[in-house]
């Protein structure tokens, strides 16, 4: 974050600032920091060029259902605190070990800026419009409605491999129809998400190229839910026997593209220890549904029941025709007496409704993933996070994926999700059914094509086809406008995908892949506990603004995600929803809301 | 005059209060709210609850709506929940866009709708007229997303490489990665700040006139080529209303004893078509545009959506679709108000067209 003029360093600059914060601070006010100000990075009382976030208080982690607190305030987040003992050198204090700890800094949205980009940016409210990374490509313009250019930056620590052609372009259109137009008539050089329809319309056009996510890489699985704290789900008997009726084979086979897979675990098994344990067994032959219908006889409905499948219309890659989808379920249901009526409810009601435990018959969801890890799709729904969409939280799921997020010993990792999913088919909180595949599509001799579940798609790593309209433009077409490009504040793919063109986190994700690959960090190790990461930083790496990259910048690149009352706590919306996502909360959070007379 | 346009514009006002009071309370009726539009499948009740005290959900509707009244009335539109912007900066950013292409389909509607209906009434009966009529009939039933999709694989990709080759759909408004100046940089203007730079960046986003002021013409012809397409889809079914009326109106002007006058009189055939009978026959074509503007922009939502245009039709429908609150109830304000506008305008021109309906 150093600028390569005269002024004194703007390191030592915050380290003397901080130095004096510390030295005004009551022995009281140090101990209950009320804003970002008060809390901001300091220097430790060596004296040495060091800082720690919250550089006042302690913060007491939360221990098993008893929250943590900081400031006076509930915490429940698992940082501790991230110090920087010198310029290329960061550690973050856990509370409990991540396994997932890569995988998180790798993702989008913890991608690093300078710091004295964001004390301008933020404050300004600038910060959502324009970007200042380290990435191969340098943002030119967000031309509002229309695209974001970006040009080769020359600075770039890894300039003799990236970028490919000297200049990008990102466009977007709501239609696959469109966005496949536009490609056949050689606007773009690549789209996302091609139509389900439309894979063999470009498998057959000798211009295009069809780039569809390797085999079992479709990170996402539909799901068929259950209540079990609702009648008739509550009795085990019934929740298998649902299991056995439906023939997923079928659903996979006439509703999705080609490519697509039956679930044989909840998490699609590209992801490491996803596929530990036995696989979902077999449904929907005629023996299943004998069997289906003796255990609703045991359950005490010999003739079946009636009740509702649940659905939302909204086009997912895990469910590309939701009511279609929905209507077979009813006809194979209807197979084992279950009389089922298929009912359609707007996409946030129905989410809404199943997360608070509403839904009392059957529904169709599902869960594409944000980074690729484990804990990503079962822990929030049947771990730490899980919500009343299943009813009560299983504590026999529960307990081995506590346990399997809480180690990085590969053999007790793989015995705690080989218990998670076996107890999955034991308990049938509901029946995973499809990974459903999607592709992106290309121009025929099109170098660096990718296709990612994460919107990781890099430009810098492409090079159009010499025949293209300009082969020195990459321009990639995805479906929707960037919301914002400030991503530690944006939730959408389409702001994420942006941002991946031009910032960089202290780790990545290898280009066209789930891999976390060591980028402005060179190396992130733990201690043994796992409690303890310290990452070594790159040297030499330079801001588009041509600022030096320091710890300092990843520092308050992170610390103004995590401190809700950091005085540069703002982007998009400021509920910056990621870090409590996966974090598990803020320092300073907000009081409870109350809700609204009724 | 004056009183008039007063009168009107101090009628309009009770209508734009409806329209805010209905919009407000429409919003909040249909079902799902703003966050779990946003957040999706990684909505739950407690970062919900905090994203609605953040933006002000909390609070009972009553108190919201006369909040949100109070901010209107001094010209505050609130912010979109899923841009963080305040909606009368997407309008200022959004309104360009749809302005052009209004323009552009509300200019080829007339010029190309007005000939054949001119042409039609004064061929009467012949191939000229049945064919025209044809035309007007063919446009008058092609939807707009179907016209739009069709014309743009013909002109992008089956006419690829040909030079009557045009951007299809979702081409944007300019070739990608089209770099030009805006109006104030190109004026040497560049520090300029305030409500005139705002003002200047208004104009600079409709890219032809730019194009044109500032003498850029590449920006011009490429932000004409990619504007044909979209303003003959959105255009043509005003063209057609606008040909049948004009036909219409013309033949019975011209059957009407003033006319008969004029011919005996012996002036030429084009005078009395021109002179007597067209601008007599104007009245209806007028009201026709006037309503028309309003199709037009509701039409823009389509196109906008085929080709790739961010104007305020498809921002209308990525708000609703997002429950983006501020941003529907901004935009239909605005519409309402073009509305509004539209139709006093037409009002005036009546006077202008027909002194008989002049208002004292």
């Amino acid at each position: 974050m150093t600028r390569p003029s005269g002024r004194l360093p703007r390191f030592a600059t915050l380290l003397a600032g901080a130095a004096i914060v510390v030295a005004a601070c009551t022995p009281a006010a140090s101990n209950a920091p009320s804003t970002g100000a008060t809390a901001g990075p300091t220097t430790a009382a060596t004296g040495a060029a060091a800082i720690k976030y919250p550089a006042t208080g302690e913060v007491t982690c939360p221990s098993g259902a008893t929250a943590g607190s900081y400031n006076g305030t509930e915490y429940k987040g698992n940082l501790k605190s991230i110090e920087a003992p010198d310029a290329s050198t960061v550690i973050f204090n856990l509370c409990a070990p991540d396994v997932a700890f890569l995988q998180k800094i790798a993702f989008s949205v913890f991608y690093i800026n300078d710091s004295a980009w964001i004390e301008k940016h933020a404050a300004d409210g600038t910060i959502k419009d324009t970007m200042n990374g380290t990435g191969p490509y340098k943002l030119d313009a967000w031309n509002k409605g229309t695209e974001l250019t970006f040009s080769k930056f020359d600075n770039y620590w890894n300039k003799d491999k990236y970028p490919l052609v000297p200049n990008a372009v990102l466009r977007w259109s709501k239609e696959a129809g469109a966005r496949l137009q536009a490609l056949q008539g050689g606007q773009v050089t690549g789209i996302t998400l091609v139509g389900p329809n439309d894979f063999d319309t470009v498998k057959n056009d000798p211009n295009l190229l069809l780039a569809p996510a390797p085999e079992g890489q479709a990170l996402n699985t539909l799901y068929l839910g259950m209540n079990h704290d609702d009648k008739p789900w509550d009795k085990l008997e019934v929740r298998k026997a649902v299991a056995l009726a439906i023939d997923r084979q079928r659903i996979v086979t006439n509703f999705y593209p080609a490519g697509s897979e039956v679930a044989t675990h909840f998490t699609p098994c590209a992801i490491k220890y996803a596929c530990e344990g036995p696989d979902w067994p077999s449904s929907g032959t005629a023996a299943d549904i004998q069997k289906a219908k003796d255990l609703l006889t045991q359950a005490g409905f010999p003739n079946g029941f009636k009740t509702k499948i649940q659905y939302r219309n909204v086009f997912r890659g895990y469910l590309p025709q939701p009511p279609v989808v929905a209507q077979d379920l009813k006809e194979q249901l209807a197979k084992i007496g279950i009389d089922a009526t298929v009912e359609e409810q707007e996409s946030g009601t129905l989410i809404a409704n199943a997360n608070s435990g509403k839904l009392d018959g059957l529904f169709l969801l599902g869960w594409g993933a944000d980074y690729p890890e484990v804990t990503n799709f079962m822990d929030y729904h049947f771990g730490g996070g899980c919500t009343a969409a299943f009813g009560t939280c299983y504590p026999d799921i529960a307990t081995p994926l506590g346990k399997g997020n809480s180690t990085t010993d590969d053999a007790a990792r793989k015995a705690a999700y080989t218990e998670a999913n076996t107890k999955l088919i034991d308990d049938v909180p509901m029946v995973p059914i499809a990974h459903g595949q999607y592709a992106n599509a290309y121009l025929a001799g099109t170098e660096g094509t990718q296709v990612s579940a994460i919107s990781t798609e890099v430009m810098w790593a492409m090079k159009p086809p010499s025949t293209a309209t300009d082969p020195n433009t990459v321009v990639l077409m995805q479906n929707a406008e960037p919301i914002g490009v400030y991503c530690a504040d944006e939730t959408d793919g389409e702001s994420l995908r942006a941002c991946e063109q031009s910032m960089e986190g202290l780790y990545g994700y290898a280009v066209g892949g789930t891999d976390v690959v060591p980028v402005l960090a060179t190396s992130c190790d733990p201690n043994t506990a796992g409690t303890q990461w310290t990452c070594k930083l790159r040297q030499g790496v330079t801001f588009h603004d041509g600022s030096t990259f320091d710890a300092q910048d990843v520092v308050l690149s992170f610390a103004v995600q995590w401190d809700a009352a950091h005085p540069l706590h703002k982007g998009d919306t400021g509920i910056f929803e990621y870090w409590g996502g996966l974090w598990g909360g803020n320092l300073n959070p907000p009081p409870p809301a109350t809700p609204a007379p009724s | 005059m004056i009183q008039f346009i007063v009168r009107r514009l101090i009628a309009s006002i009770p209508v734009l209060l409806g329209v805010v009071i209905i919009v407000f309370i429409l919003v909040r009726v249909i079902p799902g709210d703003p966050c779990t539009a946003m957040l999706g499948e990684k909505a739950n009740a407690e970062r919900c609850a905090e994203f609605n005290a953040r933006i002000g959900l909390s609070q009972p509707i009553p108190v919201q709506l006369g909040i949100y009244l109070k901010q209107v009335f001094t010209l505050d539109l609130g912010t979109s929940t899923m841009f963080g912007r305040p909606v009368t900066d997407l309008l200022a950013q959004r309104l360009p866009t749809t302005i052009e292409l209004t323009f552009y389909a509300l200019l080829f509607a007339i010029v190309v709708g007005m000939s054949l209906g001119i042409l039609s009434a004064s061929r009467r009966n012949s191939a000229v007229d049945v064919g025209s009529m044809m035309v007007a009939n063919l446009g008058v039933s092609i939807p707009v997303f179907v016209l739009g999709l069709v014309l743009a694989y013909l002109f992008a990709v089956v006419l690829k490489g040909t030079p009557i080759a045009l951007p299809g759909v979702a081409a944007g408004r300019l070739s990608p990665g089209f770099r030009f100046e805006s109006i104030a940089v190109a004026w040497g203007m560049k520090d300029l700040a305030g409500p005139p730079r705002a003002v200047l960046d208004f104009i600079s986003n409709m890219y032809t006139i730019n194009g044109l002021v500032t003498l850029q013409f590449g920006l011009l012809f490429d932000a004409l080529r990619h504007m044909i397409l979209p303003a003959v889809a959105l255009g043509t079914i005003p063209m057609a209303i606008i040909a049948r009326m004009t036909r219409s109106s013309l033949l019975e002007v011209m059957g009407l004893d003033y006319v008969r006058t004029a011919r005996a009189k012996g002036l030429r055939g084009r005078v009395v078509l021109f002179r007597h009978g067209l601008r007599n026959a104007m009245l209806p074509v007028v009201t026709v545009i006037g309503l028309s503007i309003g199709g037009l922009l509701s039409g823009a939502v389509l196109t906008e959506t085929i080709f790739g245009l961010s104007g305020v039709g498809l921002t209308i429908t990525q708000a609703i679709t997002s429950r983006d609150y501020a941003v529907v109830q901004g935009f239909a304000l605005f519409v309402a108000l073009v509305y509004v506008v539209v139709n006093l305008l037409t009002d005036i021109s009546y006077g202008y067209l027909d002194p008989r309906v002049r208002p004292s």
